[in-house]
């Protein structure tokens, strides 16, 4: 689905990615976890076209109408109702206006926001208005996600729910996903693949992690699977080693 | 008594007539000179022989034209100037430093200017207007182009979204809200501009009886002029928060529906 080849990236004369490569095969949730400021958005934000690559390749199915974008904020126009937010994706695609309304309606009512679609952003909680930028993206039938921390901002109850969901979705329409975070065991639970990026700048992939576990998953069993706790010790001390923290078993 | 506290108008109304009678008294009792501070009820009946009279009307006409007409180019031209200042450089470069300047300096000072070059009539009060309007404007469509929030540019762009739809979903709606929210500064800065053109030089308007009662040191004249400067800026600057309510109405709705 997404192939990307030493991918180089930067903002001024140090790049911030050097050489990255990943995998994201068909109907797989593939994870990029990093040390902060490793440049894991970079990466996200290169395979949408919002940022031009100093060199590489990004081989992409389906091109950039394949994609979907969940950003960490919202990123809802508050000048728009949460309807007009949630159809506006549809209407940049020459969607009539009335089709439009009518499928945004129908991904706010499956999203749980029923009765919600006349209310402006600021009418709406944190959670509800992640869901509106969710049904922005899923109206689109994308065949690719790719998620920012999407739901950091969120307190705990909302941002477990919502991944579940969004999870739950993912799997039943075997969508490809590459999930940016910097929580390891979020990343562990959803994911087949964890790629870990090395401290920047010039950050490479450090490792790569595939994760066990049989779908469908539920983010709470798949923490008690047998391979869980050993893969994540793994990766906490991969990224220690990236940071210069003290050893897993010094903290024991 | 629990009415009062809760009705914040009357409140004012009631602090405002207590001041005025104060006012009245003193002035009757001869502690303040009516000369320079005449009775309140003096600068009424100034005001009311003004209207019974029908003098006024013409020099109204003669103000409100020019704020009216300095209002609406200097809207036009602050509008497009920030937007071709905003997204061409070149323009930015060369425009960038003369707004600066216009907006450093106190731009009443142009006045005389366009008295000599445009006369004493209207086209040098509409001027003074436009410039005082524009320069505001400017500022306020200039910044709220460069001040959008980028997320939502990447967010259009992301859905496919290209430069004209970047204009429509996102940079329009912002500059409104930038521009909206300075209205009510303009209508002010149109008046100013249309009345201290009058001051300097012409045949009628409020600026001009303004300078015509000064001269002749008719206080209540005076007064009453000021007061009724006030009131008409205060009715343009309700009419312009109700514009800016309506068009702005996401932004003022509802505070109080949001669920968890």
């Amino acid at each position: 689905m997404l192939r990307v080849f030493d991918l180089v990236l930067g903002y001024d004369q140090e790049p911030v990615v050097e050489g990255v490569s990943l995998d994201v095969s068909a109907g797989k949730f593939v994870s990029l976890v990093g040390p902060s400021g490793s440049g894991k958005t970079s990466v996200l934000r290169a395979i949408n076209g919002l940022l031009i690559p100093r060199s590489g390749r990004i081989e992409l199915n389906g091109g950039q109408e394949s994609l979907g974008f969940l950003f960490q904020d919202d990123a809802l126009l508050p000048w728009r109702t949460a309807r007009d937010n949630a159809a506006l994706g549809l209407r940049i695609r020459k969607m009539s206006k009335s089709s439009a309304l009518l499928e945004a309606d129908a991904w706010l009512n499956r999203l749980g926001l029923e009765g919600f679609g006349g209310r402006y952003p600021h009418e709406l909680s944190g959670g509800q208005r992640k869901r509106v930028a969710i049904a922005q993206i899923l109206a689109l039938k994308p065949k690719l996600l790719l998620m920012d921390e999407p739901f950091a901002s969120l307190d705990a109850i909302v941002r477990t729910r919502l991944t579940q969901e969004l999870l739950a979705w993912v799997e039943r329409e075997h969508l490809s996903v590459l999930l940016v975070t910097h929580d390891l065991e979020e990343a562990l639970s959803v994911s087949d693949t964890v790629y870990l990026l090395s401290q920047g700048p010039r950050a490479r992939i450090r490792n790569s992690y595939p994760v066990a576990i049989p779908r469908p998953r539920d983010i709470f069993a798949a923490r008690k699977h047998p391979s869980f706790t050993p893969l994540l010790e793994q990766l906490w001390q991969d990224m220690f080693d990236e940071v210069g923290a003290p050893k897993i078993e010094a903290m024991k | 008594m629990s009415f009062l506290k809760e009705q914040l108008w009357l409140r004012r109304l009631l602090a405002l007539a207590a001041l005025a009678l104060a006012w009245e008294l003193l002035s009757r009792q001869g502690v303040l000179d009516p000369f320079y501070a005449p009775p309140p009820s003096e600068v009424m009946r100034v005001l009311i022989t003004l209207f019974t009279e029908g003098r006024i009307f013409s020099h109204l006409e003669a103000t409100f034209a020019a704020s009216l007409a300095g209002l609406i180019i200097g809207l036009v031209l602050g509008i497009v100037l920030g937007f071709a200042a905003a997204l061409v450089p070149l323009i930015s470069e060369l425009l960038e430093p003369v707004m600066m300047l216009l907006n450093a300096i106190p731009r009443v000072i142009l006045a005389p200017l366009f008295v000599i070059w445009l006369g004493i009539e209207l086209p040098s009060k509409i001027a003074l207007s436009v410039v005082l309007v524009a320069v505001l404007v400017f500022f306020a469509v200039y910044s709220g182009i460069k001040d959008v929030d980028h997320t939502l540019v990447d967010r259009v762009r992301t859905l496919g979204g290209g430069r004209m739809v970047l204009l429509r979903e996102v940079y329009i709606p912002s500059v409104t809200a930038w521009v909206l929210g300075s209205l009510k500064v303009a209508v002010g800065f149109a008046f100013t501009g249309a009345v201290v053109g009058e001051f300097v030089a012409a045949t009628r308007g409020l600026g001009y009886l303004l300078q015509f009662a000064q001269s002749t040191y008719n206080a209540a004249l005076t007064m009453g002029l000021i007061f009724l400067i006030m009131a008409f800026v205060l009715i343009l600057f309700v009419g312009a928060e109700a514009i800016e309510h309506r068009l702005l109405r996401w932004r003022y709705r509802g505070y109080n529906q949001k669920a968890s």
